[in-house]
């Protein structure tokens, strides 16, 4: 019942995801964030069985961090969702793969150009300007295809995501009260409000 | 793929996505279909040799997957084998015991005996307990004279003056119990084999398109691709060209080829 | 899908990438370069399209490495269909088809079932979900000795029309023709549901 959202704009990236971990039929915890930095400009999000997400998100943290470490420069975005899908095929390929679906964010600090990465648990990646993981897509996907354009301007993505996430709360049997909006630009990464 | 984690090819089967296919069809996942030969396939000996035949359909499902594909496998010089079954098997097992048969006479230089081959086919196709899924017609001539083997995908085996395998076995064992005899001329051999194939061809969904024939004797092999072609597709009565500009295209580009040619050497000097 | 024509061949995909019915991408590569004179189309599972995409990459760059030449696109299909055939027993979901022109110049195609089994046609290749129907529409548009812009007319519109008659299939077609002296790529305007 978790929700990923990634919406590229000019210059940026901005991403949801929401804060509640539940367990069968029993919400555990609100105020989860369903992320890690992976280096400066990269954000990885990540929904799935629960034991396997922290644990796979944190062993590709510490590999990009260890590659950014060792050569001086770090991996871009697409690098970075290559060596995670690679990862992901290999793990399928043993007797415990892990289930874990992404979003990868990132935006390269020279160009500015933004990129989203869409993973799942069967190692699949695909590049998309706007994406979204978890019973959250059948909802929004057909939203963002309706009102994303190239080059949309902050304003615009925060608008687009309230959307998105308006939609949930009226369409969606879960209730998903908070969600944690986060930019992906040339800066780094930041929290932001809607 | 880290360049350490590169190594030399070690042969085999490798069983990598085997968990992951199982866990793919539980949830309900169809694989694609394979494609087999459903096939007729058979031999019969002569007064000098012996005759090969095969049809030439190769089917995926319902879908004719291959009109014209070739069943009869060179494994030596002296010996040819038709595959039935699952075509990938058939291609893999016969490549890679003539290569087999290639080194074994290389080491040993003598002509390779057909019980030789019979014999590695078989315990191959034994130690995979039918997993491998093809059914052979193994025939050639050495210096115990012709000799005609069939091999079942559970690694049995039968010598016999006449054979046929595949879906359309049936239909060709027919036409061989009704009209061979011992110690045929070649030309009634031939035509024996011809029509064995055929009767698959017309009466097995399984087998179609033409008749191919291998003639194999002590002095040496006759294959005959498409010996028989009784149905060849008809030209079409017009001319259905399409005219330029006829699919909207949104874009196009051009990329030549670049030509390395040789430069002058370097200076080293 | 790929067809033979004179001189030349032409090799053509879809671009949808989707999770059963839903559509997530209309971009997906499935065509790949693996020299300037050999393209292989690799219809299936995403995550194997992908992982045979990058592990014949590797073959092939090694392959250059060692004999210092383009690997030929006889060789390659061989290439492609041991691969496939050692996994036998735990398959990839891919059923490749590839298409190039020989150092000598003669046009190459050739369809793989999963297992490697390499068919070679004289005419034209199909594999694929719409490939049932491809089937019929190549059959009835192609014929013998089409010049390259012909081909590329032939291609396009047996594609076209098969992907049309698959729901899986379609959201835009890309059409690889590799001739003599140069490769022209084209991508054309389908139907989008």
């Amino acid at each position: 019942m978790e929700a990923l959202f990634g919406i590229t704009g000019k210059g940026f990236v901005l991403t949801a995801s929401d804060t509640t971990m539940a367990r069968s039929i029993v919400i555990m915890k609100h105020g989860e964030d369903k992320s890690r930095v992976l280096n400066k400009n990269t954000l990885m999000m990540y929904t799935g069985e629960a034991g396997d997400t922290v644990q796979f998100a944190e062993y590709v943290q510490r590999n990009v961090q260890l590659y950014g470490i060792r050569n001086g420069v770090p991996l871009s975005a697409h690098a970075t969702a290559s060596y995670t899908r690679r990862e992901l095929a290999k793990a399928l390929r043993t007797r415990n793969p892990y289930h874990v679906n992404l979003l990868i964010a990132g935006t390269d600090p020279k160009t500015e150009t933004p990129e989203l990465y869409w993973l799942d648990h069967m190692a699949s990646m695909v590049k998309m300007p706007f994406a979204a993981q978890g019973y959250a897509s059948y909802f929004c996907m057909s939203t963002m295809d309706r009102y994303w354009k190239p080059d949309m301007t902050l304003e615009e993505a925060k608008a687009l995501m309230q959307k998105c996430i308006d939609e949930l709360k009226i369409r969606f049997i879960a209730s998903l009260p908070q969600f944690t909006i986060k930019i992906v630009d040339k800066d780094g990464i930041r929290d932001v409000q809607l | 793929m880290p360049i350490n984690e590169v190594k030399p090819a070690t042969g085999g089967f490798s069983f990598d996505n085997y968990a992951r296919n199982t866990m793919l069809n539980d949830k309900g996942f169809k694989a694609p279909g394979v494609i087999k030969t459903g096939t007729t396939i058979c031999g019969c000996l002569w007064k000098g040799g012996l005759v090969l035949g095969a049809d030439t359909r190769a089917t995926e499902g319902p879908i004719v997957a291959d009109k014209n594909c070739e069943k009869i496998h060179y494994l030596a010089p002296n010996m040819y084998c038709c595959g039935a079954g699952t075509a990938a098997d058939c291609d893999a097992t016969t490549g890679l015991i003539s290569s087999k048969l290639e080194l074994h006479r290389l080491h040993t230089g003598r002509q390779s005996r057909v019980v030789t081959a019979m014999t590695m086919l078989e315990q191959m196709l034994f130690k995979y307990q039918g997993h491998i899924g093809c059914a052979l017609v193994l025939g050639g001539v050495d210096i115990n004279g012709p000799q005609l083997y069939t091999i079942a995908p559970h690694g049995s085996t039968d010598k016999l003056p006449y054979v046929t395998m595949g879906s359309g076995s049936l239909a060709a064992m027919a036409i061989f119990e009704s009209r061979w005899k011992k110690d045929m001329e070649l030309e009634d051999a031939m035509e024996l084999v011809k029509d064995a194939i055929s009767a698959g061809i017309f009466n097995d969904l399984g087998s179609g398109s033409n008749v191919d024939l291998c003639v194999i004797t002590k002095d040496g092999v006759d294959y005959r691709r498409g010996y028989d072609r009784p149905n060849e597709r008809v030209q079409k009565e017009r001319s259905y060209k399409l005219k330029p500009g006829a699919s909207t295209v949104l874009t196009s580009s051009f990329r030549k080829y670049v030509e390395v040619l040789d430069g002058d050497a370097m200076d080293t000097s | 899908m790929a067809m033979k024509g004179k001189n030349c061949v032409a090799i053509a995909a879809d671009r949808r990438f989707g999770v059963q019915l839903m559509t997530l991408s209309t971009d997906f590569q499935k065509i790949f370069e693996i020299n300037p004179r050999t393209y292989i189309g690799l219809p299936g599972l995403a995550t194997d399209v992908q992982t045979l995409s990058e592990l014949f990459r590797f073959k092939t760059n090694l392959y250059k490495l060692r004999e210092e030449r383009d690997i030929s696109p006889k060789t390659f299909s061989h290439m492609v269909s041991s691969t496939l055939y050692e996994k036998r027993f735990g398959n990839y979901f891919c059923e490749p088809v590839i298409a190039g022109i020989e150092k000598d110049g003669s046009p190459y195609i050739c369809s793989m079932d999963l297992l490697g089994c390499i068919n070679h046609a004289k005419d034209f290749v199909v594999s694929g979900t719409a490939s049932s129907q491809m089937y019929g529409t190549a059959e009835g548009l192609w014929e013998p000795e089409l010049e390259p812009e012909e081909l590329f007319e032939t291609i396009a519109q047996a594609m076209m029309s098969a992907v049309d008659r698959d729901a899986s299939s379609g959201w835009g077609v890309i059409v690889h023709v590799i001739t003599q002296d140069g490769v022209m790529t084209k991508t054309l305007k389908a139907r989008m549901d």
